[in-house]
């Protein structure tokens, strides 16, 4: 706590009246040590503890038995029933993603028409669970969907056909679970972008004659467009490598990546495959960023194009 | 739907699937606090008689959950201690200074924030197994702060813009030293959200799994892994108090947080200072 800020220079080189170029450079000068001084030891935390080991599994994946240069781990990695697993592990993600992003929209854009002391509220209540423990959301589910759960028990007693359903142990449970953690990161991202919406440019559309539908299509959904864009991926992304919920809430045909790295280094000590998986979740989740930067730089076009 | 959004109709439809996703995000805690009171802990809804019995069972002899929340207690003050002192110097490099390379260090800093956390957990299994330090508590703080920093580090970079420079100027054209205006005025008015930067990276450790799983050896098992474990291998209905007892920490956790800036700011700037960073898209 003792460098909070740069020593307060101005005042001396006011006195001095001296030449105001050679003070607003020395100054920077000792702004910019300053401010390496600063950012070293963060800099260096995380070169040592999240860089480095990050690269020593993508030299782990690439090293044979016989410590020469090999894909054979990724090869293994992409074929067979690791293979089907990936797939697995994509498709829970969008799906899940998708069901963030529809229901997440539908919530956001009721707060965004709240009024503020109940959109307070109604924020409280989707954002508090997000900083409660996942694991513990996760078990509440498995009491909730289990036989005799209060889930069942409710559509027993509404005499719903086919009740009791399996809603633990297949995808649907996964699904379930792993949308209740990533909706918060939807609404909140959506909520966002909603908020900063003027209602002068619907109720615009609708004077010169657009009909509801219209106005939404052509107006309110290209103003949001980015934030659904951004929640999408992020809560893709966020998924891919998700352990907890389909570790505890899925069967055996819901293994995603993540538990297959688990198990690969926990049972099997095979600490190069564990890699060569770490690796492909690394490179979706980049593929994931790139495509967000390339949607956001492309909006920014069309939005400058519009201007100009 | 929202075609109908001026019929009253499309209202109460969108109110009520509104609320319905209400009681989803917010059911699974609310069962597992009323559970946890209930006779019988993995049984019907409400329960049918009430009891204290789990969580008198969680400190009974014998009992391996105390151990797992000394562990887990220890290793989120560790983890507190680290990411609000590197997360503190890195916002001030990034609030207050010309840093080259500025962008750079602002998306190395994020950037745990978006790689998947198996990955993390596995680059680090990697670089504390040959360490032989496995089980150590410090090698599962020094994982945690890894993810704990960037939390902490958005925090307090809304804090430091937060605080007029010009106060700072003044107390330096009044004649106040280095020391004198840190502690005087930066301090007093950066409290509140080194607080919460505090408050957050306790919890964001505390409730950690798959690192602190990584990290873990036989006698470490910090309390998260502990109630992954019962879940997955074997009945124990006190996890249930266990769960509960979770969720208590975290709420208390929000709520000195808001207290916190309440009093810090004299005005409601919104509960979570995360909130605002993740919404704005600070991720990337």
């Amino acid at each position: 706590m003792a460098v909070l800020a740069p020593p307060p220079e101005p005042v001396v080189a006011a006195a001095t009246g001296g030449n105001p170029q050679g003070w607003r450079r020395r100054l920077s000068g000792r702004r910019t040590r300053f401010g390496l001084l600063n950012a070293t030891p963060v800099v260096i935390y995380l070169l040592v503890l999240f860089i480095y080991p990050i690269f020593s599994t993508l030299l782990l994946s690439l090293k044979g038995e016989d410590g020469g240069f090999t894909l054979h781990w990724y090869a293994d990695a992409l074929s067979g029933t690791n293979l089907d697993i990936l797939l697995i592990t994509l498709r829970i993600s969008a799906e899940t993603s998708a069901i963030s992003l529809v229901i997440g929209f539908l919530l956001a854009y009721w707060i965004t028409r709240l009024r503020p002391i109940w959109a307070g509220l109604v924020m409280l209540v989707v954002v508090v669970p997000h900083f409660i423990s996942a694991l513990v959301r996760t078990y509440g589910w498995i009491i909730l969907l289990g036989d005799h759960g209060l889930v069942n028990e409710t559509l027993l007693a509404l005499h719903v056909p086919g009740a009791p359903f399996q809603l633990l142990y297949n995808e649907l449970g996964v699904v379930i679970g792993t949308t209740s953690v990533m909706l918060p990161y939807a609404v909140l991202l959506l909520y966002a972008v909603m908020r900063g919406v003027d209602r002068g440019l619907m109720a615009a559309a609708a004077s010169m004659g657009a009909g509801r539908l219209v106005s939404f299509f052509r107006v309110y959904l290209p103003l949001v467009a980015p934030g659904l864009v951004n929640a999408g991926i992020l809560s893709f992304i966020l998924c891919l490598g998700y352990y907890l919920t389909p570790a505890l809430m899925g069967g055996p045909k819901q293994t995603m990546v993540a538990s297959l790295i688990d198990e690969q280094v926990m049972k099997n000590n095979q600490w190069n495959g564990a890699s060569a998986l770490g690796v492909i979740l690394l490179l979706l989740t980049f593929a994931g960023l790139l495509l967000l930067r390339l949607v956001k730089s492309m909006s920014e076009a069309a939005k400058n194009r519009g201007a100009a | 739907m929202i075609g109908l959004r001026n019929s009253v109709a499309g209202r109460v439809v969108l109110a009520v699937i509104s609320l319905l996703v209400l009681v989803f995000l917010g059911m699974p805690i609310v069962l597992i606090l009323v559970t946890s009171f209930g006779s019988d802990a993995l049984g019907s809804f409400p329960p049918e008689s009430w009891t204290l019995g789990w969580y008198q069972q969680l400190f009974a002899d014998g009992s391996k959950w105390p151990a797992a929340l000394a562990l887990s207690a220890t290793v989120a003050a560790l983890t507190t201690l680290f990411s609000v002192a590197l997360g503190m110097m890195a916002a001030i490099a990034l609030v207050r200074s010309e840093l080259p390379m500025r962008s750079a260090v602002y998306g190395l800093v994020l950037a745990p924030l978006v790689i998947p956390q198996v990955v993390v957990a596995l680059g680090l299994f990697l670089l504390f197994e040959p360490a032989a330090m496995l089980g150590s508590p410090i090698a599962i703080a020094l994982g945690h702060t890894v993810l704990a920093t960037p939390i902490a580090v958005m925090i307090l970079m809304a804090t430091l813009k937060g605080i007029d420079e010009r106060l700072e100027d003044a107390a330096a054209s009044m004649g106040a030293g280095r020391l004198t205006i840190a502690r005087r005025i930066t301090f007093p008015l950066a409290a509140p959200g080194v607080i919460a930067a505090a408050i957050f990276s306790f919890i964001t450790s505390f409730d950690e799994f798959f690192i602190s799983q990584f990290l873990s050896s036989v006698d470490t098992i910090t309390l998260p892994v502990q109630v992954f474990n019962v879940l997955q291998f074997d009945v124990d209905p006190s996890v249930t108090a266990v769960a509960a007892l979770l969720i208590a920490v975290a709420v208390v956790a929000l709520g000195l947080v808001s207290v916190v800036r309440k009093l810090g700011s004299g005005k409601d700037s919104g509960l979570l200072p995360v909130e605002t960073g993740i919404s704005g898209g600070d991720i990337k």
